[in-house]
């Protein structure tokens, strides 16, 4: 198993420090953070609740309500899948069930070697050209099983 | 930009995702090398239409393009630009008519539609403030910085504008408040946090048109006094992010933010908030709190934000649709905008049109525009022939509203009486949807969400979803209905906010509308949609009433092998020959290929493998009757479909069966009332032949009546009695005339007997056929056979509302028959002896506004047509007097019996009784459906068993599984799969029908037959 990169704690003390002073500062705080480290580790949870003046518990209640904040290593590319009521209704389970089997993940799951993360959402909004997936910033619509297979080959070539 | 020609290539995220970058930049390269220099290439926002996209749009010539790919940018530049001539193999195919249409505003999607919220959408560049300035952008904000901030909310208040988000409270209202409040620091919040399943306009919006958004803010800030603005948007949304950032710095750039607006002292600015995964979110109070690095969890109401919102400072919270239609407002005036839509729902309605509609997309039109033309012209009907069930509005928070109400207008008051709401999203459900299903897909999505706030929220969704599942897969309890109910008002009742008030709308509904569907999954593990897939081991053999393994059979005509096919068939159902004709194939409309290509042609197969079967019955050893293993004896009354069934059955499980049949013959209706050119009398006597060398007996001319009662079987020696002697009365209209002893006079089943036993021959030159069913085209189509020269069928209901079917009706059509809708029959015209004519009034409406048969009638636009024969077919009723009046057979107040559905046991002990007898007219298919239930629940009845009946599907045996599965795997090698649509059925040809009663309908040959058998899918070896 390779373990998740080491977090760099003088890049989080900058961030906190950017956003401490302005107004309603930990929602823009933590998601700055998990832009750059991919998630929010839990140590740094102390870190933003004594500069902002919160109880870390307080901190945390934040940052768990929140379905797209994490408080855990995620792979390098973010698979989501639309579950949404189009997706559905034209196959979307299948697509997700073919990309469970092909990357050994179910949802919500990092890899061993953290290059996938496997997600459904809601809806991504494009219900038109459901079943939708995205991968990353790259978003594919008209899914079927075949162009899976293209999409996973592109990633990994 | 004018004077010269402008190639838009949408840029919204539909159309990126299919390649329109590609596309944009194609279209660069071939252009510059073609020197065009009139010709710009630019890129647009969403037109709203993206599953025929990557779209491209030519202007000034309106011309639009679907499906674009970067091979096609040639092609556009070469023909289209350079030398005039548009490319039309990427026009759009209108699925109704199939034809190509070539200009934006004639195809149906657009032309049915009035954009005023989308008003630019698709048509200007998205990052071009100057392109907006041009559309009239900002005008609005000049001219409301000319007015008091209080007119501006008069203008507002004029129009009549409420709240797009689905709630409807008036815009004015907020504003008005949050004008009126004390402070200084007031707040204008943007909602962009668009989570509902299937709606993506906020999307399309800000992704087309940022512009008009930041306008409708700066608008609102400017009447009540904010000078600061957010806009929350989610996440996911990053394009229109990316763009509204855009159009922000833009404005601050020429002025339309920031200090001093054009000259003005009024100072605004806007700051983009993202959110992070919480559909309560969308929720006002938790939006606000989400703002604030809280969490998202609504708060009680009051205070209202325009009170005490952000930071405890007044704030309004408007969505970007309403914000986005301010401007236009402003721009036209308050009353232009209340001029359109209804009384008490002022302007346009936008919403996302999907599900099982031919058109998908962004749809804007006046309130009070009917349910039908939302689905049917902007949405292009419903693919694969099938029908519309229901129109599901509101998403998470609205409810299904059935098709029956197709005409109801779609406003704010109209919509809450129906149990839903006015919709980000309608959703176009049809047959093949579970309302079950659907319950526990929205209230699956209504628990995740829940905050946890409420606790009637959190744990009631949760017990709702946790019942919901149970009864999908096939689980259900009895009290589950009642217990669905109590948590769906609880939860409404006690619950803070918005997401949870409306929550359990869809499990109301449901139940309001689809009970019955409720009870068939509890009750009979039955999923009428064919969509629960617990329950079921293929779609078309859950949707056969009699249960037939339609897949192994299916794979045994692919094999070419139709003794095993037919004996596959008569494991449910004994009539294969029959049924091969005859049945109305509910299976083929559940077929998962018909959501692919075609259905596959169920039926027709079982005709092949049947024909084959009798065709070659020399070469097949006698079936050996079954033994009897049983020392009691049971009754059948009737030989019609439901009856052989049930006999045939009980047989089979070792019993002595004795039929009584008042006719001479067997096959009941079949044989009486189908005429000879769709069953021939030689097919069913095959099956009835068959049925008897199985060991059963049938007594012909030996009716049950006063005579020979039930009681008096019962007393003979039978255990038990199943009755199942159909309609063959047939029902009377009480008009002058209507007597069968006048010269020409009918009823609908004297006609057809007469005419299949060779009784009547002779119908003269002019028929008329009363009646718009199919019976009424039976005898129609019966009259032309025997010579008539002219045959109309004139009936109450139009031509969409004959209960026929419609390939009845085209056939009859297409030999000569004259239909005439919307005849009310007044009298049958005679002269005491012979028939002359008869006389109708127009029916003006056949059903009222609840749907009952109720129908109205023009007594003054009155006609008489002259006939030789009228023929009166209106429907039949049962012949009750099998029934003794006094005795413990009970009945309902409305004179039909008491019957157990499941075990089909009337009130006396060890009398059942099916099929249309008891259920009115039904379908052959539901008769020997019920014959077959009879044979178990009297096998039941007999051995003392009280378990209810289950009618359990059945997986095909392990040797066909495993020749199908190498065919399998050979086709999952392919790398796209090609439509194949299915044979079309052999038929007699038009001219060799006349003056005779052959069959019309010819039977596939064996290579048509095979081939047709590998198009299936196969669902049953899925999971």
């Amino acid at each position: 198993m390779v373990n998740a990169p080491p977090v760099d704690i003088n890049q989080i003390k900058k961030i906190i420090n950017d956003y401490k002073d302005s107004q309603w500062p930990v929602m823009p705080m933590v998601e700055h953070i998990q832009d750059e480290i991919g998630y929010i580790p839990p140590q740094t949870i102390p870190m933003i609740a004594k500069a902002v003046g919160l109880f870390p518990s307080q901190v945390q209640s934040i940052v768990t309500f929140h379905d797209q904040l994490y408080t855990e290593p995620r792979g390098k590319n973010v698979v989501r899948v639309c579950r949404g009521t189009a997706c559905h209704v034209r196959g979307g389970k299948a697509i997700l069930k073919s990309i469970k089997g092909r990357l050994g993940l179910e949802d919500g799951q990092t890899s061993e070697d953290f290059e996938y993360t496997l997600e459904t959402v809601s809806c991504m909004g494009m219900c038109a050209v459901a079943p939708n997936m995205t991968v990353g910033k790259n978003i594919y619509g008209n899914m079927n099983l075949s162009k899976v297979d293209k999409v996973f080959k592109k990633s990994e070539g | 930009m004018k004077n010269r020609r402008t190639i838009f290539v949408c840029q919204g995220t539909g159309c990126q995702s299919g390649g329109s970058a590609d596309v944009y930049q194609a279209l660069q390269n071939e252009i510059s090398k073609l020197k065009l220099d009139d010709v710009k290439v630019d890129f647009s926002g969403c037109h709203g239409f993206c599953e025929q996209g990557p779209n491209v749009v030519v202007e000034p010539d309106g011309i639009f393009y679907t499906h674009v790919q970067a091979e096609d940018a040639k092609d556009i530049a070469e023909q289209h630009m350079k030398n005039g001539k548009p490319v039309e193999r990427l026009f759009y195919t209108d699925p109704a008519t199939g034809k190509p249409e070539a200009e934006y505003s004639k195809i149906n999607f657009y032309a049915k539609q009035q954009r005023i919220t989308m008003r630019n959408c698709g048509h200007i560049n998205p990052e071009s403030i100057d392109d907006s300035i041009e559309s009239g952008g900002y005008s609005a904000l000049g001219k409301a910085l000319k007015m008091t901030p209080q007119a501006v909310i008069n203008e507002m208040k004029k129009s009549g504008l409420a709240g797009r988000g689905g709630a409807g409270y008036p815009t004015y209202l907020k504003w008005q408040a949050c004008h009126d409040a004390d402070g200084d620091t007031k707040y204008v919040i943007c909602n962009a946090d668009e989570g509902d399943p299937g709606s993506y306009m906020d999307r399309s919006i800000l992704e087309a048109d940022p512009h008009a958004v930041v306008e409708g803010m700066a608008i609102a800030a400017y009447a009540m006094g904010a000078s600061q603005g957010y806009v929350f948007a989610r996440a996911e949304y990053q394009l229109a992010i990316a763009r509204l950032s855009i159009a922000i710095e833009q404005a601050k750039q020429k002025g339309f933010l920031g200090l001093n607006i054009q000259g003005s002292k009024f100072n605004f600015d806007i700051e983009i908030k993202e959110g992070a995964g919480a559909f309560v979110c969308g929720e006002e109070t938790a939006l606000i709190a989400s703002i604030e690095s809280k969490r998202g969890m609504p708060t009680a109401k009051p205070p209202y934000p325009s009170e005490s919102g952000l930071d405890g400072k007044p704030t309004i919270v408007n969505n970007v649709k309403t914000l986005a239609t301010v401007s236009a407002i402003i721009d036209q005036g308050g009353d232009w905008y209340a001029d359109i839509g209804t009384d008490d729902s002022k302007g346009t309605a936008v919403f996302a049109l999907s599900g099982k509609v031919a058109n998908s997309g962004l749809v804007e039109v006046p309130m009070g525009t009917p349910i039908s033309t939302i689905v049917n012209d902007i949405g292009g009907g419903i693919p694969h022939g099938r029908q519309l069930k229901a129109v599901h509005t509101g998403g998470p928070a609205g409810g299904p509203i059935p098709a029956r109400y197709a005409d109801t207008p779609i406003d704010y008051g109209a919509l809450k009486q129906l149990g839903s709401i006015i919709g980000p999203t309608v959703e176009v459900l049809d047959d093949n949807t579970c309302m079950v299903e659907l319950a526990r897909y929205f209230i699956s999505f209504n628990q995740t969400e829940s905050c946890g706030k409420c606790s009637a929220c959190r744990l009631g969704t949760r017990q709702m979803l946790a019942i919901l599942t149970r009864i999908t897969q096939g689980q259900g309890r009895e009290s589950d209905i009642d217990m669905l109910l109590d948590l769906a008002r609880t939860v409404s009742e006690t619950s803070l906010c918005g997401l949870g008030k409306s929550s359990p709308n869809v499990v109301l509904s449901t139940l309001k509308y689809f009970r019955a569907e409720y009870e068939a999954h509890i009750r009979e593990h039955k999923c009428n949609a064919a969509a629960c897939e617990a329950m079921m081991v293929a779609p078309c053999q859950h949707t056969c009433p009699t249960g037939i393994n339609i897949p192994k059979y299916i794979a045994h005509v692919a094999d070419g092998d139709y003794l095993a096919c037919v004996d596959t068939i008569r494991e449910r159902n004994p009539l294969p020959a029959i049924c091969g004709r005859v049945c109305n194939h509910p299976c083929e409309s559940r077929c998962k290929r018909g959501e692919l290509d075609e259905p596959l042609a169920i039926r027709q197969l079982k005709r092949w493998a049947a024909d084959e079967y009798f065709d070659n019955i020399d070469k097949i050893a006698d079936p050996e009757p079954f033994p009897v293993t049983s020392n009691k004896k049971v009754a059948v009354v009737g030989a019609g479909p439901s009856g052989l069934t049930c006999a045939y059955f009980l047989a089979k499980a070792g019993y002595a069966v004795t039929i009584f049949e008042a006719q001479a013959f067997g096959g009941g209706m079949l044989a009486a009332a189908i005429p000879e050119f769709r069953l021939p009398n030689s097919v069913i006597d095959k099956e009835v032949d068959y049925i008897r060398k199985c060991g059963v007996e049938i007594k012909f001319n030996t009716p049950i009546n006063a005579d020979y009662t039930i009681d008096d079987v019962k007393k003979d020696g039978y255990s038990a009695v199943y009755i199942a002697t159909g309609l063959p009365m047939s029902r009377k209209i009480n008009v002058p005339g209507e007597d069968e002893s006048i010269d020409g006079f009918y009823s609908g089943l004297t006609f057809l007997k007469g005419a299949n036993l060779g009784e009547i021959t002779d119908v003269g030159d002019r028929v008329i056929v009363i009646g718009g069913g199919n019976v009424a085209i039976d005898c129609a189509r019966a009259a032309i056979r025997l010579g008539a020269g002219h045959v109309q069928l004139s009936c109450l209901e139009s031509r969409e509302e004959m209960p026929a079917h419609d390939e009845e009706i085209e056939e009859a059509i297409a030999e000569g028959i004259a239909i005439d809708c919307s005849c009310g029959p007044k009298q049958v015209v005679n002269d005491g002896k012979k028939v002359k004519g008869m006389e109708f009034v127009r029916c003006t409406a056949v059903f009222n506004e609840e749907g009952r048969f109720a129908p109205t009638f023009d007594e003054d636009d009155k006609k008489i047509v002259e006939a030789d024969t009228v023929i009166l077919a209106v429907g039949q009723g049962p012949d009750m007097s099998i029934i003794p009046a006094e005795g413990d057979i009970e009945r309902q107040p409305n004179g039909r019996l008491v019957i157990d559905s499941n075990t089909l046991a009337l009130t006396q002990k060890g009398v059942f009784a099916g099929g249309d007898f008891v259920f009115g007219p039904a379908m052959a298919i539901d008769a020997i459906g019920a014959g077959r239930r009879a044979s178990i629940s009297i096998d039941k009845y007999l051995t003392g068993d009280k378990s209810p009946v289950v009618m359990q599907d059945t997986k095909a045996d392990v040797e066909i599984l495993e020749a199908k599965e190498e065919a399998e795997s050979d086709n999952e090698a392919d790398e796209e799969w090609v439509p194949e649509s299915r044979p079309e059925t052999p038929e007699l040809p038009l001219k060799d029908r006349v003056n005779n009663f052959n069959e019309t309908e010819l039977v596939f040959s064996e290579a048509q037959a095979l081939k047709e058998a590998t198009r299936c899918l196969r669902c049953d070896l899925e999971g």
